[in-house]
């Protein structure tokens, strides 16, 4: 038996006895083993499915969206033609984490997913030194020759390149109860913000109600109450080159109609826009109008407060007296295809069936209440005969075929997430009457040069 | 034969290489340079740290950082021990029930934490603004929304959850002071005044040293409780240094810049860390 003190310092064993590692030896041992681990976790086969049954992994942090694909996936309708029978595999989870693990997995030579939902905060992450191109499938051969019909490329456009396609409109729209509105006497057909604005100051003097809300929530919630009156007004916070377009006349317009707004009771000032705070304003009647998203009806509405059914009804939002859209949009969910996917044509073909087809926009519509993306789909009867019982009964294609006519284009930058933490606090003083908007505008694009670093 | 000994003894190396070292070191080398987490890294040197000292939003969490960690150690540390000794207290009834009820913060979700102090904290529909209506008359109180009363409510948050968990270490360290000890003080002539400066202080030190550095050590690098209560808003207000770190590697692709401000952090908590340790003397003989 071989004990420590028989070793040599040198680590040579005596004759006839296996040496002992050194000390070196056993490191490189170790380092070697780690290699090799690491090694392993990059394998992965390249082989392109093109025909046959295939699993298509599906990523989202929307159950509803699985439906809609599963459906989409078992509608022989659908389907016919196609050289793939796909079905989904989902992986659920919170929408920036799914990026996360998407970056990780290309990194570490690993499949990541064949289908991904990125929500569209989440989509300038990618927008960075070309990491969209490396990781997802072009798709403007899909919108080239539609490029007309297809509803809100832009967010998800990269350097001229469509990377994901939008699953909804979001058009956002003015909800209000037609109850209290008659009750107050307000006119629901009211053409301008200022009519508005002033009704509101005498609903909230009367009554405490408020007929809109803004958010004094995290500075994304806040920054989202002010993109999606910016982008009804008709600015945008970037260029369609990347630039800050903050420092505009249509930006002191709308902040100034928010410091109006808050100021006479008109807009109300919620920290969560879609949580608690805002069910109970629903709930007891103070908010009795909003500009949200037309998904802001399944989602705000019906969720927080079922027994309202009947008396509530949508509009297109008032115009500003300047200018601008009578909609907008705010929120959305884009569908990319994981460039090195080897399931990437099937991907493509479910895609394009279920997003860029009536009969796939029918059944999304059917599965999640996903308005269309497709604008002549406005105008198809049977999207146009749709009725809300909810809305008691209102044909809200009427509506939305209006509003999408209409829509802004927003653009995205890939530092948009240092713009809306630039802007969050100023906000609030221009809500508490601290900053007004040329202060605002003019800390906020300080702000952004720091967060950028880019501040001298 | 003269391998077994290495045999047994590596896996604790290879996973401690594995998972520890390489992340430390690739972190380390990663902070020299520019990666958007894709492609390959570009070596910038000292830039990343450079940019990090001169960036507003740093110093903003840092400061934040110091606040949290500053009444922490100065509230929850003396709070927890007070409450020890409460429930230390001879003759106390239902004493397992107090020492589950104040370990409960520590298990329940921080999620659930945070949706429950948001609810108590909003301005207009919150239970404490509403309270203070009903008692006071007043209660339009910015909680969550205004810089200095968003970082209250996130000490209060941390003060909360620590408090009753860093209890049970004290009562624990209580519970093993001799009787003796009292007795003999209380026949020299000592009240419990006395007898606390004399003997239980004394004798709590090695697990109040214990305790003061992991406290000091999870503030310092405290995220959860500021991220999922107030993002780190209004602006900046309640942002972390932890949370600086995560928004510039998850929020905005800049892992260069996230891993500098990574091994700072890691610099600044070591070495307050084996300061404390030095100066409470923990490890060394008597």
């Amino acid at each position: 038996m071989s004990t420590r003190s028989a070793t040599p310092a040198t680590g040579r064993a005596p004759a006839g006895e296996r040496p002992l590692p050194t000390r070196r030896a056993f490191l490189a041992g170790l380092g070697a083993v780690g290699a090799l681990a690491l090694a392993g976790c990059g394998a992965r086969s390249a082989t392109q499915v093109t025909s046959g049954a295939v699993e298509l992994g599906l990523w989202t942090h929307d159950p509803g969206y699985v439906t809609a694909f599963q459906n989409a996936a078992a509608s022989d309708a659908l389907m016919r033609g196609s050289a793939f029978a796909p079905r989904i595999a989902p992986v659920s989870a919170n929408g920036g984490d799914l990026v996360t693990r998407t970056i990780t997995q290309a990194v570490a030579g690993n499949e990541g997913p064949d289908l991904l939902g990125i929500i569209i905060s989440e989509f300038p992450r990618v927008m960075k030194s070309q990491m969209a191109e490396n990781l997802f499938v072009d798709l403007g051969g899909l919108v080239t020759d539609i490029d007309d019909e297809v509803l809100r490329t832009a967010p998800y456009t990269r350097d001229g390149t469509v990377y994901a396609l939008e699953s909804d409109a979001s058009i956002s729209v003015f909800f209000y109860r037609e109850d209290e509105f008659a009750r107050l006497g307000i006119d629901p057909g009211m053409e301008t913000w200022d009519e508005y604005l002033e009704a509101g100051a005498m609903a909230f003097e009367r009554t405490g109600q408020a007929i809109g809300s803004v958010s004094n929530g995290d500075n994304t919630s806040i920054f989202n109450s002010y993109l999606q009156f910016l982008l009804q007004r008709g600015g945008s916070p970037f260029s369609e080159t990347g630039e800050l377009t903050i420092d505009t006349d249509e930006s002191v317009e709308v902040l100034e109609f928010i410091r109006r707004g808050v100021d006479s009771g008109s807009l109300m000032v919620i920290g969560d826009p879609y949580g608690a705070a805002a069910a109970s304003a629903l709930q007891s009647g103070t908010l009795i109008a909003t500009v949200m998203p037309s998904w802001y009806n399944l989602y705000g509405l019906q969720a927080n407060a079922p027994d309202q059914a009947g008396r509530w009804r949508m509009r297109t939002i008032p115009r500003f007296g300047a200018g601008g859209h009578i909609a907008s949009n705010l929120g959305g969910t884009g569908f990319a295809i994981g460039l090195d996917s080897p399931r990437a044509e099937a991907a493509l073909d479910l895609l394009r069936r279920t997003y860029l087809t009536k009969e796939g926009q029918l059944l999304r519509y059917q599965a999640g209440g996903y308005l269309p993306t497709l604008a002549s789909l406005y105008e198809d009867p049977d999207f146009v005969g749709i009725e809300d019982e909810f809305l008691g009964g209102q044909r809200v294609f009427d509506v939305f075929r209006e509003a999408a006519r209409d829509i802004p284009v927003f653009y995205q930058s890939e530092t948009m997430q240092q713009l809306s933490a630039a802007m969050g606090a100023p906000l609030l003083d221009v809500y508490s009457g601290r900053m007004n908007a040329a202060q605002a505008i003019r800390a906020t694009t300080e702000g952004y040069l720091q967060q950028t670093r880019q501040a001298v | 034969m003269t391998r077994a000994p290495y045999l047994f003894i590596s896996p604790f190396f290879v996973l401690y290489a594995l998972f520890m070292l390489v992340p430390i070191l690739v972190g380390i080398a990663l902070s020299f340079t520019e990666w958007t987490g894709l492609g390959t890294p570009v070596w910038v040197g000292f830039r990343n740290y450079t940019e990090l000292f001169r960036d507003p939003s740093f110093w903003t969490a840092l400061g934040n950082t110091a606040i949290y960690t500053v009444v922490t150690m100065a509230v929850v540390l003396p709070l927890s021990l007070f409450l020890a000794m409460a429930i230390n207290a001879r003759g106390l009834r239902l004493r397992d029930m107090f020492r589950a009820v104040f370990f409960i913060p520590v298990v329940v979700s921080p999620i659930v934490i945070a949706l429950v102090f948001g609810l108590f904290f909003d301005q207009q529909y919150g239970l404490v603004n509403a309270l203070l209506r009903a008692v006071f008359g007043f209660g339009g109180i910015e909680w969550l929304t205004s810089p200095a009363w968003a970082k209250v409510v996130v000490i209060i948050l941390v003060l909360w959850r620590w408090t009753g968990y860093l209890t049970i270490f004290f009562l624990a360290g209580l519970q093993n002071i001799p009787r003796e000890l009292y007795e003999a003080a209380s026949l020299d002539g000592a009240g419990d005044i006395r007898s606390f400066w004399h003997v239980t202080l004394p004798q709590m030190k090695p697990i109040s040293a214990f305790i003061a550095v992991t406290v000091l050590v999870s503030t310092a690098q405290i995220f959860e409780e500021p991220f999922l209560l107030t993002r780190g808003g209004p602006g900046e207000a309640t942002m972390s240094i932890a949370q600086f770190i995560y928004r510039a590697g998850f929020e905005r692709q800049e892992f260069g810049y996230a891993a500098a401000g990574g091994v700072v952090m890691f610099l600044a908590v070591f070495v307050i860390g084996r300061m404390l340790y030095t100066s409470l003397g923990i490890g060394k003989a008597k």
